[in-house]
């Protein structure tokens, strides 16, 4: 029997007609497609910790694929938070604001243990399932072809992976993901496996959960060295640590709605939030450097770099809550002071052309 | 509806009821039960058109300056931040409108109101004082728009 690899589908959060087309396009050939079970999620940023859509996608055993209107890396670690795990997938589809040619760089995980520098990752000490999460981008496609393409392509790649397959065999599946498993056309968990005719399409799992917009970092462990900028720099009780001392979103739903202050302040651009319109903070791969420049400054705004951007984001945010502003004060000081003892990289030293400029 | 001035926008007539006034950044307000709404004013949704997908990057309630960022829009025909009209206190959104921001487009001076704000309204105008605003604006929003307006 051939093995099924589940295709999530996350839905927009937008009306734009050609967006719910190209999902709508999407769903409707891979339900032709025989190797491939499909399950219909809303926008997987917004699912509740503890909602119908969650639970769901926690009951996939094996390999996944998630299509998402977010970048890959922002899909993936926002399951990851879920404690929805798996490896990393390379997929061959580029997401837009990413046309570089980085594939080199779309396997994070293998990369960051390639990788010269001697930093320890949080990814390095922790245990990873034995399955693979291939996660796409709807904004890399126009038309649902090239996905259903890569679908199929990496549906192939999986299938000749038999230590994986062995490895779920030999683990112990719920009675109804066995089910699933062995009654992809119909099962529904409830001991129902009579053979379904192979022609039928099959139905897509749709799960109907009424997803309220949410607002939360998301840490990308493959990138984050554990330093703890971040837990000092928030002021709303957004991180914390679990048992083995290792920094956590603890509290997803005390962050400030639109404030990406955070992500700026982390010196391995390890924090996501995958709604921001900035690619880098969305979670692209492009990503220049340890601290993300504002070009804005090029273009006649008001100078700030992401250190004082983030200062003046925090202290906004503060204020809106009825605090008072702490400016630089609190949680910077380290990477203030860090920053002069490191050789200048040639993004110093365009910064300092930059500065000797009168903009 | 109420009684309405009329901004002709090329062959578009944009309709502005007289009950209410208008911000300069293309919003009207209304006072409905103690609160006073916002909305977009026909002229705003004229050059949106279907609206898509809103976001608002603030919880309420929150403290705002004029023309504070407050959220976005995303249209058939434009993608654009959005701005406080006037100066004040946010007190809530129309929550409906962020599964389907159909009404925008539907029933823009209802239901398809957007914010409820607390402040100093002095800065908004009269519909007379809009109108002025608009002819003002109009020939450099017209070189702009003109092809969207022909299609």
């Amino acid at each position: 029997m051939a093995k099924k690899i589940t295709v999530v589908i996350s839905q927009g959060q937008s009306q734009n007609p050609a967006k719910r087309k190209l999902e709508e396009d999407l769903v409707g050939a891979l339900l032709m497609e025989a190797g491939v079970e499909v399950t219909l999620v809303p926008n997987l940023y917004d699912l509740a910790p503890d909602g119908t859509g969650m639970l769901c996608l926690e009951g996939i055993s094996g390999d996944m694929v998630v299509v998402s209107w977010h970048f890959p890396r922002a899909a993936h670690w926002t399951l990851d938070r879920h404690g929805i795990r798996g490896r990393v997938g390379t997929t061959l589809l580029v997401s837009d604001d990413e046309d570089n040619e980085e594939d080199d760089e779309e396997n994070v995980e293998e990369d960051s243990q390639d990788e010269a520098d001697d930093k320890d990752r949080v990814i390095e000490q922790r245990e990873v399932p034995a399955r693979t999460i291939y996660c796409l981008d709807f904004r890399a496609c126009d038309t649902a072809e090239p996905l259903v393409e890569e679908i199929r392509r990496i549906a192939a790649e999986t299938a000749t992976e038999t230590v994986d397959l062995m490895s779920w065999i030999d683990g112990s599946p719920k009675p109804e993901q066995l089910d699933r498993y062995l009654n992809p056309n119909g099962g529904n968990g409830n001991g129902h496996t009579e053979k379904t005719p192979v022609a039928t399409p099959a139905q897509p799992n749709i799960i109907d959960e009424k997803a309220e917009r949410r607002w939360y970092p998301v840490i990308d462990f493959s990138r984050c060295t554990n330093c703890m900028e971040c837990i000092d720099f928030c002021l709303f009780g957004v991180y914390g640590v679990d048992t083995s001392e290792v920094i956590l979103v603890e509290q997803p739903d005390n962050c400030r709605k639109g404030c990406p202050a955070c992500s700026r302040v982390c010196p391995e651009n390890a924090i996501l939030f995958p709604q921001h319109k900035t690619p880098a903070i969305a979670g692209s791969e492009e990503v220049a450097g340890p601290l993300k420049i504002d070009l804005s400054q090029l273009f006649g705004a008001p100078g700030k770099d992401a250190v004082e951007a983030a200062v003046s984001e925090r202290d906004e945010q503060l204020m809106l809550a009825g605090r008072e502003a702490v400016g630089e004060s609190v949680g910077i000081a380290k990477r203030r002071t860090g920053a002069v003892d490191q050789p200048k990289d040639e993004l110093d030293d365009l910064m300092d052309e930059l500065d000797a400029i009168d903009l | 509806m109420s009684d309405a001035l009329v901004f002709m926008m090329g062959k578009f007539e944009a309709r502005f009821p007289t009950d209410r006034q208008y911000a300069k950044n293309h919003m009207w307000a209304a006072e409905s039960g103690g609160v006073t709404r916002f909305g977009f004013s026909a002229y705003a949704v004229r050059l949106l058109q279907d609206v898509y997908f809103l976001d608002w990057t603030l919880d309420p309630p929150a403290e705002l300056a004029e023309r504070q960022l407050i959220g976005a829009i995303e249209s058939s025909k434009a993608e654009s931040d959005l701005f406080a009209p006037i100066a004040g206190r946010l007190t809530g959104f129309n929550a409906k409108l962020l599964s389907d921001p159909s009404a925008i487009n539907v029933d823009l001076y209802g239901d398809g109101w957007l914010f409820t704000m607390e402040g100093d309204g002095d800065g908004l105008l009269s519909p007379e004082e809009y109108m002025e605003h608009l002819k003002a604006a109009w020939k450099l929003a017209e070189r702009t728009i003109k092809g969207q307006m022909n299609e």
